[in-house]
């Protein structure tokens, strides 16, 4: 029985671990930032619930629920946080619209008037994500 | 005020109540008295300090389609970490996205909430922007092959819209009423290089809906 769960719980910690390095290299190989939550917020989420679940395996039952906690949380915040780091880089023109097949945003603001580089966002930046020709459209 | 009515304000706050009570537990991680009574009292003091409104009138809870809602929800979040870690590690920076406008139909702001939330969890799906007057998701989508991967988002993502309307027991708009979602005519098999994917059927974007005063 001790050992059924020890290899459960490998194999969830080990699996979640892999989900967390996979989540980091996209982190590292996506070009914007946008693209890079999509890593962050997903990739991440999956390996942090895999090793709670296995963490809950091997721990008494009594710690569960705390356990369970910590997923509900990550579950509520995650997405909250992706939603105003996404909308910030969007309206910052850290998106890069090389890598953009169709953008309903941009027609959509088009249409009522107020353009994206209209607006007041950060000058396109230096960094990696920065896309120096997106003033264009 | 009348005997009755206070009950009536004691039972609206009573779920909020409970789950601060329970917070309170789980994260002391005992139920001695004192955390049990302190709890309750410090539980009662912030529903009754901070009251918050009603903020989804009339609306029953349907345990079976909630449960189906978080299982799909279990299912999406595995096979959105098995997308987004292919894609990173397939393709890397050479991965096309896209962002979509997903058009809703449910008129409220818990229900717009949960439905950005859970996009978000979702394959493929993140929500970079609420347009909450319009009733309107714009989703950053990864990675997008073609049309048809966009067409299919949108699908998906109205169709997640639709389970998180049933499982609170929530009617959906009438069709007649606000923005249409995209006719899902099948796209063209070989796009032409800069589709108007969106055609200007509306060009004013559709009239905003009534929005009974509530704030943008």
């Amino acid at each position: 029985m001790t050992v059924l769960r020890d290899v459960v719980t490998a194999v969830l910690f080990l699996t979640g671990a892999c989900f967390c390095l996979l989540g980091a290299v996209g982190l590292l190989r996506f070009r914007d930032t946008v693209s890079r939550l999509h890593a962050a917020s997903k990739a991440q989420t999956l390996g942090l619930l895999l090793i709670l679940v296995g963490a809950a395996v091997h721990r008494p039952l009594g710690e569960a629920p705390v356990l369970l906690l910590v997923a509900l949380f990550q579950l509520f915040n995650a997405p909250i946080t992706s939603q105003i780091v996404g909308r910030t880089a969007y309206r910052t023109h850290a998106v890069d619209r090389r890598r953009l097949f169709v953008d309903e945003l941009a027609d959509r603001l088009a249409r009522d008037g107020t353009p994206l580089h209209e607006q007041g966002g950060l000058t396109p930046d230096k960094e990696e994500g920065g896309n120096p020709d997106d003033t264009d459209r | 005020m009348s005997r009755g009515e206070s009950f009536r304000r004691i039972l609206h706050h009573l779920p909020l109540v409970v789950w601060l009570w329970l917070l309170w537990m789980l994260l002391w991680g005992s139920t001695s008295a004192v955390v049990l009574i302190g709890g309750l009292l410090l539980a009662g003091a912030g529903a009754m300090i901070f009251p918050l409104p009603t903020v989804l009138p009339g609306v029953v809870p349907r345990p079976l389609w909630i449960g189906a809602l978080l299982f799909h929800l279990l299912a999406d979040l595995v096979r959105s970490g098995v997308t987004v870690a292919w894609a990173a590690v397939r393709h890397g920076g050479r991965t096309r996205s896209a962002i979509m406008e997903v058009p809703l139909h449910v008129d409220n702001d818990v229900l717009i909430t949960v439905v950005a939330e859970i996009t978000t969890i979702a394959p493929g799906t993140v929500v970079i922007e609420i347009d909450r007057r319009r009733r309107r998701l714009y989703v950053h989508t990864l990675p997008v092959r073609d049309l048809r991967t966009i067409v299919r988002r949108k699908k998906e993502t109205q169709d997640l819209e639709r389970r998180v309307a049933r499982s609170v027991g929530h009617r959906h708009g009438p069709p007649g009423r606000g923005p249409r979602p995209d006719p899902p005519s099948d796209p063209p098999p070989d796009p032409p290089p800069d589709p108007p994917f969106d055609p200007p059927s509306d060009p004013t974007g559709g009239t905003p809906p009534d929005h009974r005063g509530r704030r943008r």
